[in-house]
């Protein structure tokens, strides 16, 4: 019997097994319970039985909130599919939305009581968001049945007003994705302002001609011979339009590819790429944290045309639309980013106090000089090219852009830009995908968007 | 009013994991009080050397090996040379294949000899007399007893808590929906009767007084049927009858085995019962999520192979002399082969994993020999690389493993589930029936685990286990108390089997382990299981001293 003692220790094997699972599992648990609770399978989420807290528009309008039991959105359809993207849709399938990032708190989700914690306890988080939307609404339907993104800030606080992003749905009237055969809902769970990136096309001059500007000593003062085709190195490099010989401002406005092909071509790969790489292509840019789909600008592998088609924001340059927005928040503010935000304010539901989100403070990225330079030559662009007219007379400073994608499709349509008169502080970026010229698709929703910004603006003055 | 009753039922949800802390430190600190000092049962007196020889255990072994229990090194006597047991009728000596033999009181045994108080056995040329233990000239009893500690709970006392308990946890569920639902109340209180009256019958009918391994399975199986109600009434039902079935199974096999001679005797039985389970499995057996192991007998599945996980245990187990005396582990290596075979036949690898380590325990309880663990795990690992070589698709039904999150929706379907709704339970749990992984499929017999967790909280969900676990480390602390090595292998390798089991279950749905489909011991809904791991339970009452101590 006494052996028994010594062999039963085999038992040890299996005992000490467990405690070893246990305690890797209690730290995988304490390390990701949250992902895990709020991971898109979760029927508590999608069934929207949990009580959370409410999240308001800028002007106070309810876009969420739990109702006895049952997560209840506005009651504007206009309004739920133009803000889906930004609020969410319950479960966590829209992961840059605000219910997906804040859910703990708007749930009152915590790692002691789970969701189990009886509403008398719970501290759901009230969010108010700094999007107008009503605009969001109206820019939303503008798009038809394009897709894209079109997106607006105050560049002096950082407020984003408007944010949509196309295709969007009905949160109370989820449609059957998986019947979707002609690709009318693809993408449909991202926010296209942030995780997207297109081709930029003639939008992307304004990156070269500050590389212009910034290193070459007569990038203004020098004349662009446009003769409609240039050949380099036996490869075409074709352009809209014969310039004759112009400068750079007119070369803006005019959008001449030749010209932006040449200093392109004249400043060469590394110059390119540095200046590119200064403005954040390449790298990490973030929105409220959310890291956005990097803006791509590569030309290892470029030939000498490469390099002249990459200066007119074709070849493999992508460009993410949250990015450019911030490019032209830059630019309107001399140089200086303000960095936009979308979430106003956090409040314990119930609590009278607002608890501020500390914003970051101005940075500065662009030197005072070029912006100043490219503000005046973009209003000068919309001035003597599109006509004060499409912003129904609002001075404003803007580029469109018209990304060729492919043979057999239309390509897509770009316009950003910013008010000229820093009383009205907007910056704005439109995209529609495969909307046609960037004046004919782009143009109008921007025009429209900025026109209905304007008069609100106007009212609360 | 209606937030005061949503806070009393929430303070249910508070006090059920401490109510649950309370049952397992009151049931285990019994069990390991019931461990008193061990004393010398009776002594041998060496003649020639006049040396005390104590002995502690109800079987030793004799001989020249240093392993031995009384070592007398002499040329003359053979490594194993016998063996020296106690039995309800006094005690014994029976040779164990020495080359001279065993004499008692001068004359050569033949067989088993009872041996009275003064006699002399002579065990090659050293004559040993059997004496009373106070030859020792020991403390007596009385002073001892008064010296050792009896802060116990009393097993009227202990069921009174699990009582509490089931009573509380059923509350939550009976409001669970927001409306008060009647049935499982009546549930509850079918089985609260069926406890106090298995209580009653052990107490008063079987004269026992330990009642600590009863309380920790009653309060387990009860948190299975009561976790049911949640989810489907039928079931809970089903899962009580189970019980109860089982509870019976319990006390019949605690009084089968009581005298550990025995169950020698019944091992060809036993055997060939298991035996003909599996060829009946293998032959009718049904196919069901992927694996054949089950029979339909009336309207109701069995799965043979539970029952056949008691048979495994009760052929591993011997006592000191069929330990002995047979000292290959021939046959039953054979037995193990056809039944691993068998399940792996049937497709149900998980199970066929705890019969392997099941096997790895009892070879090692009853040789000691590392080699043999060390080449039979060699042997496996040949085995299985061999298998996966022919049939490469069985890897496939492990591919999910640590990448469950990248296919939420098809082989990592049921990980995902448990860990979002593990997380979604917290430490605390949402309230029994208020979960949604019930709706997912299996999840109240393989996932159970999750569902634990989900709505009565991860603190009592890894009580649970730890309650299993505990019971291993009791019995090992047992071990060798109880009245036949029979109890020491069987009880520890019950419980080693049950933990290593509730291993396979817990890490495979949290994805720590591949996903195999075993059930987690107690709690998952499935009456086979349920019963069988009663039935396992026996052996660790059996190996407890106080079990036959009256009656």
């Amino acid at each position: 019997m006494r052996n028994m003692k010594f062999r039963s220790l085999i038992l040890y094997f299996v005992i000490f097994a467990f405690f070893a699972g246990l305690g890797y599992y209690i730290f995988e648990f304490t390390r990701e319970s949250r992902d895990w609770a709020f991971s898109p399978v979760n029927r508590h989420l999608s069934n929207g039985s949990l009580s959370g807290g409410k999240i308001f528009d800028t002007n106070g309008e309810i876009l969420a909130q739990t109702v006895s039991g049952k997560r209840v959105y506005h009651e504007n359809e206009d309004i739920r599919k133009a803000v889906l993207h930004t609020v969410g849709d319950g479960s966590t399938l829209i992961s840059t939305s605000v219910q997906s990032r804040y859910n703990a708190g708007l749930f009152g989700y915590n790692f002691v009581t789970g969701f189990g914690a009886p509403d008398y306890f719970s501290s759901n988080q009230d969010i108010t968001l700094t999007l107008d939307s009503k605009i969001c609404a109206s820019v939303s339907k503008k798009f038809g049945d394009k897709k894209g993104t079109a997106l607006a800030y105050n560049y002096k606080t950082g407020e984003v007003i408007c944010m949509v992003s196309l295709p969007t749905y009905d949160v109370n009237n989820r449609p059957d994705f998986s019947k979707d055969t002609d690709g009318k809902y693809d993408g449909v769970y991202l926010n296209r302002a942030l995780s997207a990136a297109y081709t930029p096309g003639s939008v992307f001059k304004i990156f070269t001609a500050m590389a212009g500007i910034e290193n070459l000593s007569d990038a203004e003062t020098r004349k662009y011979e446009c003769e409609k085709v240039k050949i380099i190195d036996g490869e075409k490099v074709t352009c809209m339009q014969n310039h004759g010989k112009l400068d750079l401002k007119t070369a803006l406005s005019k959008s001449c590819d030749i010209a932006f092909c040449d200093i392109a071509i004249e400043l060469g790969k590394e110059k390119m790429t540095r200046a590119l790489e200064k403005f954040g292509f390449n790298s990490s840019q973030y929105f409220e944290g959310i890291e956005l789909t990097k803006s791509v600008y590569d030309v290892n592998l470029a030939s000498k045309a490469d390099l002249g088609w990459s200066g007119i924001g074709q070849y493999t340059d992508t460009l993410n639309p949250m990015h450019m927005l911030k490019i032209m928040g830059t630019l309107a503010n001399e140089g200086n980013l303000v960095e936009p935000f979308v979430v106003k304010s956090f409040s314990v539901s119930g609590a009278k106090e607002n608890q501020k989100l500390t914003k970051t403070s101005e940075k500065s990225v662009i030197s005072k000089i070029t912006a100043g330079k490219m503000k005046e030559m973009m209003r000068f662009t919309m001035k003597n090219q599109y006509n004060d007219s499409l912003f129904g007379g609002i001075p404003m400073c803007a580029k469109t852009g018209t990304a060729e994608v492919g043979e057999d499709k239309l390509p897509h349509g770009w316009m950003v830009g910013f008010s000229y008169d820093e009383k009205f502080p907007i910056a704005f970026v439109v995209v529609v995908e495969n909307g046609d010229f960037g004046i004919k698709s782009a143009g109008p929703i921007a025009g429209a968007m900025v026109k209905e910004m304007h008069g609100i603006f106007a009212k609360s003055k | 009013m209606k937030t005061m009753f949503s806070l009393l039922l929430y303070s249910i949800q508070l006090i059920l994991p401490f109510m649950a802390i309370l049952i397992a430190y009151c049931c285990f600190r019994t069990l390991f009080k019931s461990l008193k000092p061990m004393r010398p049962l009776v002594v041998l007196l060496n003649r020639a050397t006049g040396e005390k020889i104590p002995i502690m255990y109800w079987e030793n072994s004799i001989g020249r090996d240093r392993h031995c229990d009384i070592v007398l090194n002499m040329p003359s006597i053979s490594r194993d040379h016998a063996v020296f047991y106690r039995r309800k009728g006094g005690w014994f000596i029976s040779d164990t294949n020495s080359k001279v033999g065993v004499l008692l009181n001068g004359k050569k045994i033949e067989s088993d000899e009872k041996i009275f108080i003064g006699d002399v056995i002579n065990i090659g040329g050293v004559a040993l007399e059997l004496c009373r233990a106070d030859v020792l000239s020991l403390k007596n009893r009385e002073s001892e007893d008064a010296d050792f500690d009896y802060d116990t709970y009393s097993g009227g006392g202990l069921l009174v808590l699990v009582t509490i308990f089931q009573v509380l946890s059923t509350l939550s569920v009976c409001f669970g929906s927001g409306k008060f639902d009647y049935k499982p109340a009546v549930l509850s209180g079918i089985m609260l009767l069926f406890e106090w009256l298995v209580f009653v019958v052990t107490k008063f009918g079987f004269k026992r007084d330990n009642f600590e391994i009863e309380a920790i399975a009653m309060f387990l199986s009860g948190i299975g049927v009561v976790n049911l109600c949640g989810v489907d009434i039928n079931d809970a039902f089903t899962q009580l009858i189970a019980m109860a079935l089982g509870i019976i199974l319990f006390e019949i096999i605690v009084l089968l085995i009581k005298h550990a001679d025995f169950c020698m005797k019944l091992r060809p039985y036993v055997a060939f019962f298991a035996l003909a389970l599996l060829a009946v499995n293998l032959v009718f057996g049904k196919v069901k999520n992927g694996s054949q192991n089950w029979i339909m007998i009336g309207g109701y599945s069995i799965q043979p192979s539970e029952f056949v996980k008691v048979a495994f245990i009760f052929l591993g187990a011997s006592t000191l002399k069929g330990i002995q005396t047979t000292k290959n582990l021939t046959w039953f290596i054979l037995f193990s082969a056809a039944c691993m075979g068998a399940l792996f036949l049937m497709g149900d690898f998980g199970t066929a994993c705890i019969f392997f380590v099941t096997f790895i325990l009892i070879a090692f309880m009853r040789s000691g020999s590392i080699r043999t663990v060390v080449l039979t795990c060699a042997t496996a690992a040949l085995g299985v690389a061999f298998i996966l070589n022919f049939k490469p698709y069985i890897m496939t039904r492990f591919s999910a493993w640590r990448h469950v999150w990248e296919h939420p929706n098809d082989i990592g379907y049921q990980q995902t589930r448990v860990l979002t709704y593990s997380a979604s339970g917290g430490l605390l749990g949402l309230g029994v029936g208020k979960g949604c992984l019930k709706y997912v499929f299996a999840a109240p017999s393989d996932l159970v685990f999750g569902m634990l967790c989900e709505e009565w909280g991860m603190i009592l969900g890894i009580i649970v286990l730890l309650m299993i676990v505990l019971l291993a480390i009791y019995v090992r602390h047992a071990g060798v108390r109880s009245r036949s090595a029979f109890y020491t292998i069987s009880s520890c390798c019950a419980a080693g089997m049950m933990t290593f089991q509730m291993i396979m279950n817990v890490f495979g749905v949290t994805d720590m382990l591949p996903l195999t489909g075993v059930t987690l011991p107690f709690v998952s809904l499935g009456g086979s299981s349920l019963v069988s791991v009663w039935a396992l339970m026996a052996f660790i009452k059996a190996s407890d001293e106080r079990t036959y101590s009256r009656g």
